[in-house]
């Protein structure tokens, strides 16, 4: 009887120990985050929402508890004080301390996506194309016990997702801010308009010619004149093709605010490994993708001073046409992309109609994800005919 | 720099004057008091408020004491910062109950409690600058009894003190607080060495509105190694333990000081935390290396370790959160070799040499290593 016991227990407690970052982002899963927050920081979170003001929480999801983590409220156009849009950092205030081995998490409101699935599946989508994207899940929120709505969990895109994603937990890492409009053009020699676009997520400690030596003299090279040498020496500070990847999947999924986004590039991270000045894109945000099923395919690239001179290139100009090609029979195969959609929408549709804070009304979630099932069957065959066209 | 050092030679080695002081039989005496103090201070670490190392007038003092009757007062102004310092009536009518009211010293501590020209090293021990209140407007009720065996002091004074107040006014100090102090010279009139020891016991309480407390952690030369970025509320508790011991050429000296303040619903589920706690303790001693005062004056070494900490007693993990139960605090370890040199009735030369050891380097003014060397000089003329 005894050792029956001991067995029953030892089963049931195996699966709370072995939690991965895997089971924590199971699209299939609708997760379950409790914060705890002092009454007096949450008044503070709320009053001062447009504030990167970090707070004390405990943090809790199946059981497994990590006090002392650090709460802010986080986003750009997003930023609420009755929903707001969290960054967790659990190392904040206790040295190493991690959540599944990761440092940080993102709680992303998903204000600007009345459908909320927008952001998980564009991220599906970007990494089913095999480039890097943070991983997420949903969940809903409760600080203090109270339902405070459905998020996309989100997974930062920190030193642990360099070393996961790029194998390169050491390399430099950017976050792009937006300060105003940006189209890549070069912004002079001084390193201060740099670091006010480009804050350091890693190496934060060193110098100014360091960082941003670099970035700066890629935006110089980059608006240079196209001559002989243009494309070698931009080659030397940036991996031309995968710019090219990561912006012909922006540009399929209709994305209104990225790299080509309508008020300048915006949502991004410029990824530079160690040992090289070769800078990459990974995406960042996506809930403002699936904006119109007929978005040109070369939507806004005249305007970016760099996706303008890099698509004179005729092999370029074949490899963003390719990459279309294939992120529309890639979202069109077994029906991959409308099949994704409908999967979030079950999973979520229960905690999008109870969510009392989020933007608009139920009959605005649910015209959203019909918006969007629609675009997932009519966009494939449209790239399509547009890369004919094109080509 | 150099002219104010000048000056201050100068009047070092100027013939002694008599001491101006008015009296009238005696039931009057006046003394009229000045002091002056001149710093100069070198340390691998930053000096706060004296970041270049220089000259620092530490105390430029004026003032008045004497007796009226039965009354006692005393009248101090530091000139330099210009306040008030000691501003007391004291009726001492009766030996076994004695009145003071004013602006003086809370009764905590012996090192805080002993005259800024009687101390044996350049600063106070830190338990004593940091952790003892200092001074505060109050009343208090002093005595002797048990035919001086047994010294005490009781008061109640309106906050807890200069030490624990903030220079950035965000920050939080007592609110009315009740302090008693006992000392005990258990050999009095004892003809052996065992004579002259007294041990003590002080307490103090008060109540602290919420915030960061304006108690930190300093360096002997000022510098921040813990910034106490917690939240408190509630009482703010400290007592303290003492002994002295002079035999002979020979004077040994110990102290231990705890501050607690609670931080009642201040987790993050609005529940209790475990109190802040900052303490430390030190032993201390001086050796006369002049057999008595001569036409030379009297030199002494002197030799004190000293330890400050902050933190919490929790077995969690410790945390930097201002919510943390287990707060991840720091500790300093200092000592300090010294020479004294009493030149004469008013003057007073001192040489500390001091190392430092901060158990959490990055929280310190040197993140990168944790050990360092100071040296201080102080030149002290008094009136």
């Amino acid at each position: 009887m005894t050792r029956v016991l001991m067995l029953v227990l030892l089963l049931c407690a195996v699966p709370a120990a072995a939690q991965t970052p895997d089971d924590f982002f199971d699209s299939r899963t609708l997760h379950e985050i409790r914060l705890s927050i002092h009454s007096a920081d949450l008044r503070q979170l709320r009053e001062h929402y447009l504030e990167d003001t970090y707070v004390p929480a405990d943090f809790e999801w199946r059981g497994i508890r990590l006090r002392n983590v650090g709460v802010r409220v986080r986003g750009l156009a997003t930023r609420s004080a009755t929903k707001p849009g969290l960054r967790i950092d659990f190392n904040r205030y206790v040295t190493a301390q991690a959540f599944l081995g990761m440092g940080a998490l993102v709680l992303d409101n998903a204000l600007k996506d009345p459908s909320f699935v927008r952001e998980r599946t564009s991220m599906a989508f970007i990494k089913r194309m095999g480039q890097p994207a943070p991983r997420e899940s949903f969940g809903r929120v409760y600080i203090n016990g109270v339902y405070e709505g459905l998020y996309a969990f989100v997974e930062a895109v920190d030193s642990v997702f360099l070393a996961r994603e790029l194998g390169d937990g050491l390399g430099y890492l950017f976050e792009h801010k937006f300060v105003n409009g940006f189209y890549g053009e070069f912004l002079g020699d001084d390193y201060a308009a740099y670091r006010m676009r480009f804050e350091p997520q890693t190496h934060r400690l060193e110098s100014d010619y360091t960082l941003y030596a670099p970035i700066r003299q890629l935006f110089l090279e980059v608006n240079q004149d196209v001559d002989m040498v243009w494309r070698e020496r931009v080659s030397w500070l940036l991996d031309v093709n995968q710019v090219i990847t990561h912006v012909a999947i922006e540009t399929f999924l209709a994305e209104g605010d990225g790299f080509l986004g309508g008020s300048g590039m915006a949502n991004f991270y410029l990824h530079r490994p160690v040992a090289s000045n070769v800078h990459r894109l990974i995406a960042w945000d996506r809930d403002t993708t699936f904006q119109d099923v007929e978005s040109p395919i070369f939507a806004r690239a005249g305007e970016n001073a760099l996706i303008s001179r890099l698509l004179q290139f005729r092999d370029l100009r074949a490899q963003y046409l390719d990459v279309l090609e294939q992120c529309a029979r890639a979202a069109a195969e077994d029906r991959w992309l409308e099949t994704e959609i409908y999967q979030m929408h079950q999973l979520i549709r229960d905690a999008a109609l109870t969510d009392t804070a989020k933007r608009g009304t139920n009959e605005d979630y649910e015209l959203a994800v019909a918006h969007l099932i629609a675009f997932a069957q009519r966009r494939p065959a449209f790239v399509l005919d547009e890369v004919a066209k094109a080509r | 720099m150099r002219l104010v050092l000048g000056i201050l030679l100068v009047l070092a080695a100027a013939p002694a004057a008599a001491q101006p002081s008015i009296t009238a039989g005696d039931w009057l005496r006046i003394d009229i008091r000045a002091r002056i103090q001149g710093d100069i201070r070198k340390s691998e670490a930053p000096i706060r408020g004296d970041e270049d190392g220089g000259l620092d007038i530490a105390r430029r003092r004026v003032g008045v004491d004497g007796r009226v009757k039965h009354v006692d007062f005393q009248i101090e102004y530091e000139v330099g910062a210009r306040e008030w310092r000691d501003v007391y009536l004291d009726y001492r009518r009766f030996k076994v109950v004695q009145v003071r009211g004013g602006i003086f010293k809370v009764p905590f501590g012996l090192d805080e409690n002993t005259s800024a020209t009687s101390l044996d090293f350049i600063y106070r021990s830190r338990i004593s600058s940091r952790l003892a209140p200092g001074r505060d407007r109050g009343v208090s009720v002093h005595g002797r009894v048990l035919k001086n065996i047994l010294t005490y002091e009781a008061g109640v004074f309106s906050n807890d003190g200069d030490n624990a107040r903030p220079s950035n006014s965000a920050r939080v100090f007592g609110n009315a607080t009740s302090a008693v102090r006992v000392v005990a010279h258990p050999f009095r009139g004892a003809k052996k060495a065992m004579g002259d020891l007294q041990i003590g016991a002080a307490m103090t309480s008060s109540d602290v509105p919420l915030g960061f407390p304006a108690v930190r952690a300093r360096t002997v030369l000022g510098a921040s190694f813990y910034n106490s970025d917690v939240w408190v509320q509630g009482r703010r508790q400290r007592t303290g333990l003492e002994a002295r011991w002079q035999p002979g050429r020979m004077s040994i000296q110990s102290e231990y000081i705890r501050l607690t303040d609670e931080r009642r619903a201040q987790s993050v589920t609005d529940q209790d935390l475990a109190p802040l706690v900052a303490q430390g303790w030190y032993v201390s001693g001086t050796y006369g290396l002049t057999r008595k005062r001569n036409r030379f004056g009297r030199v002494e070494a002197a030799v004190r370790y000293e330890t400050l900490s902050f933190g919490s007693n929790s077995d969690e993990t410790r945390s930097t959160s201002a919510r943390a139960d287990a707060v991840l605090g720091n500790s300093d370890r200092a000592t300090t070799l010294g020479v004294n040199w009493q030149v004469n009735k008013w003057v007073k030369l001192q040489a500390n040499l001091i190392r430092e050891d901060i158990e959490r380097p990055s929280m310190g003014p040197l993140p990168e290593r944790g050990r360092f060397w100071s040296r201080a000089f102080r030149l002290q003329l008094t009136l």
